[in-house]
């Protein structure tokens, strides 16, 4: 198993959010976390992350507990995290916020170049030396992706990558899953539209009140109307 | 012609080791968004570091360069144990705690410094190389002023080389945009934090080490200096190079003419400067708006009023302060007046700083303006007491209301340095007018009438009005003026939205502060018997900030505490030799340990206890 999270708990103050969340990712699989708002989506990518620091669990990145850890030695250990708010350096331009997350090339994954991201994202690379306060919010997405691959990441947490995008942009950023995932990428996504989900991902967890309600194939969420409608329908 | 080209000459090699220290503070500023007060004694140190050195090696050039370069190495190593040691534990606390914090510092560096170096000033033998001039186009240029003004410009490109050519420097200037997204791409903001810094101070000790040849190396340069420098890096817009280049070159110069035209103002001068950019560009001269740096949760809590328990204690407090003058000797009284006027003078600067979210460095000029008020009715009219203590808060208020409409506009750290510098104008006049306030000599024989003569009656008389006032204050924010205060605090746009006039509601707490500031300025005046500028000097205004800090700023009690728990100190720990040391590492410890104020940790252990109870 590339990740695994055993009995994940996170919170805010004294809000718990999570209350033991359990998954595993596989190498080249494509990983969704469905659930409605407030199910505590972010907020496992951000536990992940060590952004906020898990009050009890376990996280396995290829072997090792990085539960806990600062968020530099997490990145550094290969989690790639997109956050939902892209979060751009809004002053530096395009190619200066890709330098930002170069990181040194990993063992068995082909280092990612400037280059072969803009082979990725076409549109940006006319846009290299705009600064990230002037590029539309699609194309700060791209950047945000594309600044989290310098890294070399194991594997890349995605939040929400469409919320907020025009349709053909949305298109554009499944297009570059797919991608990724026959470059043999390993993805965790945190999406609240089943509709993309079902594009691009291999399997399905749900989240509800901060716990796994629901693990399985895409294809068998997709036929099972019953789990969907508990789940997922608002 | 001559004359002024030589002076301009001077201005602009002035201008070059002012660059030096507000480069470093804004390069600290930008990514650690921390206002380091301790920047001046970093430049001072620089300056001793270099003369132990220079005084110690051949006078010759070679050895000079080496010596400067040493004492700029040395500081860059001091600045890195301080931010490893200290500044690194309070990048989350709030803005004001880590500006009280490197005060601290500044305390604990003088009295190290006069310990190491001895309380003489210190210059430096100038061989003759340094005092030589170069004949350009058949005018004579100090030699040692060209060497400054190429300085300076050679230092902010090497500067814009480093942020802009380098990895390091691109990672520093991603960090000033969003630190936990660069930590989250596997950047470690430890190491990075720590360099900037180490820059940041190497730069102050260059520009002291600088300095030192036209000068000499002592314990007053370091107060001088920040206070420039903070006017630099405002002036120039906050975390900007080219805008502290711009803002050094400006001032330098404009202190150059002003002490060779007109000496008495030059301090005004610029200060006056300082407010007119400001008040035409809010954010410096190449500054931009200040985005709330991501990652920096400031979490308020709010205001309550006071549980029965603490209304008991308050109580009990107010009783044994009333009975006081029955036990307490002539001494003990004096302090405990002295703790009556601090408890106004620190709730004042509340009713801004917390529900007002507006914070003053410059709070003693309204306490000063109400004792210079109180010796006006005194010498000037002949009035008795009665018409000081009345004439102190409207004079004090009104004068608060004038200058507030400007300040007002402003927010966070400009607003700071603006009432820094309203204060410091304010101070030059009471110091420099002689005719009216007897400059440095202050107003004497300001007694209060025969009634209230004798120590006790004139300890009541301070009871009553400044916690009277304190109190008249705490009911004020929790009237409906206090919600709308705090709510134009939390968001001026969501307040405004729901009808709120924020310029007009921050106004009032600002004039209201002044107010109240002045009428314990008078009742000093009275109890001390005289007025001196010093009562509007920073210290003085530092203090306000400590005793408020010190309680707490979300606390109604905080002030109340801190400025008895200050006043105590003051009178009896903090005497004698080695008392800034002493008060510094107090300052350190405590925003270490209590990061949100003494009555702040009190009423959250407190809680604790009670939750356990319950």
């Amino acid at each position: 198993m590339m990740l695994q999270v055993e009995n994940l708990h996170a919170g805010y103050g004294g809000a718990k959010i999570l209350r033991g969340v359990s998954f595993d990712l596989a190498a080249g699989e494509v990983l969704v976390l469905l659930g409605r708002n407030g199910a505590g989506k972010s907020t496992t990518i951000k536990a992940l992350m060590g952004l906020l620091r898990p009050t009890a669990g376990r996280v396995r990145l290829a072997g090792a507990d990085i539960a806990g850890w600062e968020p530099h030695r997490i990145a550094r250990a290969g989690l790639g995290w997109v956050p939902e708010e892209r979060r751009v350096f809004p002053e530096l331009t395009v190619a200066e916020n890709l330098e930002v997350g170069r990181r040194p090339a990993r063992e068995g994954l082909a280092p990612w170049t400037p280059e072969r991201l803009f082979a990725l994202f076409p549109n940006l690379a006319e846009l290299r030396q705009r600064p990230g306060a002037r590029i539309s919010g699609g194309e700060q997405q791209m950047v945000a992706i594309a600044r989290t691959l310098m890294g070399n990441p194991r594997v890349l947490l995605l939040d929400e990558p469409g919320e907020g995008l025009a349709p053909v942009i949305v298109d554009l950023m499944a297009e570059a899953i797919l991608a990724l995932k026959r470059e043999g990428a390993t993805v965790l996504l945190a999406e609240q539209s089943l509709a993309f989900a079902s594009r691009v991902a291999d399997r399905a967890v749900i989240l509800e009140t901060g716990r796994i309600v629901w693990d399985g194939a895409i294809d068998a969420l997709l036929a099972d109307t019953g789990a969907r409608a508990r789940h997922l329908q608002v | 012609m001559d004359l002024i080209f030589l002076q301009l000459l001077t201005g602009l090699a002035g201008a070059s080791t002012l660059f030096l220290v507000a480069a470093g503070l804004t390069v600290i500023f930008g990514v650690t968004r921390v206002v380091n007060f301790s920047h001046g004694s970093l430049y001072m140190l620089g300056a001793f570091i270099a003369w132990s050195l220079l005084s110690r090696l051949p006078r010759e050039p070679d050895y000079f360069v080496l010596g400067v370069l040493g004492a700029a190495v040395a500081t860059a190593v001091i600045g890195a144990v301080l931010e490893v040691v200290l500044l690194r534990r309070i990048y989350r606390a709030p803005e004001l705690l880590q500006l009280l914090a490197t005060f601290g510092v500044v305390l604990v560096v003088q009295d190290v410094a006069l310990w190491v170096w001895g309380p003489v000033d210190l210059s430096l033998p100038r061989p003759r190389w340094l005092r030589g001039a170069v004949e350009i186009a058949g005018l004579r240029f100090p030699f040692y002023d060209l060497v400054l003004i190429v300085v300076g410009p050679a230092v902010l490109g090497g500067l814009l080389l480093l942020f802009h050519r380098t990895r390091w420097g691109l990672l520093v200037r991603a960090a000033t945009q969003d630190r936990d997204m660069v930590a989250a791409l596997g950047v470690d903001q430890r190491v990075l934090f720590t360099s900037v810094f180490a820059l940041g101070a190497g730069l102050a000790g260059l520009g002291g080490a600088l300095a030192l040849p036209q000068g000499s190396a002592n314990l007053n340069m370091d107060l001088s200096v920040i206070a420039e420098a903070f006017v630099v890096v405002v002036v120039g817009g906050m975390g900007s190079l080219g805008g502290a280049f711009l803002a050094a070159l400006l001032i330098g110069v404009l202190q150059a003419f002003g002490i060779a035209l007109v000496p008495k103002i030059t301090l005004v001068l610029v200060f006056l400067v300082m407010a007119a950019v400001l008040v035409v560009r809010p954010h410096g001269l190449l500054g931009k708006p200040q985005a709330m740096a991501r990652g920096e949760v400031e979490a308020l809590a709010p205001i309550r009023p006071a549980g029965p328990a603490l209304q008991v204690l308050g109580l009990v407090a107010l009783l044994a302060a009333i009975l006081a003058p029955f036990v307490a000797g002539p001494y003990l009284l004096s302090v405990l007046t002295e703790a009556a006027v601090a408890v106004l003078f620190a709730a004042s600067l509340h009713v801004m700083m917390g529900p007002g979210g507006m914070a003053s460095f410059g709070h003693a000029a309204w306490f000063g303006v109400g004792a210079y008020a109180a010796a006006f009715a005194a010498k000037g009219l002949g009035a008795g007491m009665a018409v000081g203590l009345l004439l102190a808060p409207f004079a004090a208020g009104a004068l608060a209301l004038l200058v507030g409409a400007f300040v007002v506009r402003m927010s966070g750290v400009y607003l700071a340095m603006l009432t820094l510098a309203f204060a410091q104008i304010a101070w030059a006049v009471a110091f420099q007018w002689v005719e009216v306030t007897g400059g440095d000599n202050g107003v004497l024989g300001v007694w209060p009438d025969g009634w209230a003569a004798d120590k006790p009656t004139m300890y009541w008389l301070a009871l009553l009005l400044c916690v009277g006032g304190a109190l008249v204050l705490r009911r004020a924010l929790f009237a409906p003026f206090g919600f709308a205060l705090r709510a134009t605090r939390d968001s001026a746009l969501r307040a405004e939205a729901i009808g709120l006039d924020a310029h007009r509601l921050r106004l009032a707490a600002f004039v209201l502060a002044g107010a109240g500031a002045g009428l314990s300025g008078a009742v000093f005046a009275y109890a001390k018997g005289s007025v001196f500028p010093t009562y509007m000097a920073i210290p003085h205004s530092v203090d306000a900030l400590v005793t408020v800090l010190l309680g707490g700023v979300q606390t109604m009690a905080g002030p109340v505490v801190g400025a008895v728990t200050f006043t105590v100190l003051q009178s009896w720990l903090l005497m004698g030799d080695f008392w800034r040391i002493k008060l510094g590492l107090l300052i350190i410890a405590l925003v270490l340990a209590f990061p949100t104020g003494i009555a702040g940790a009190a009423s959250a252990v407190w809680d604790r206890w009670r939750g356990r109870a319950a």
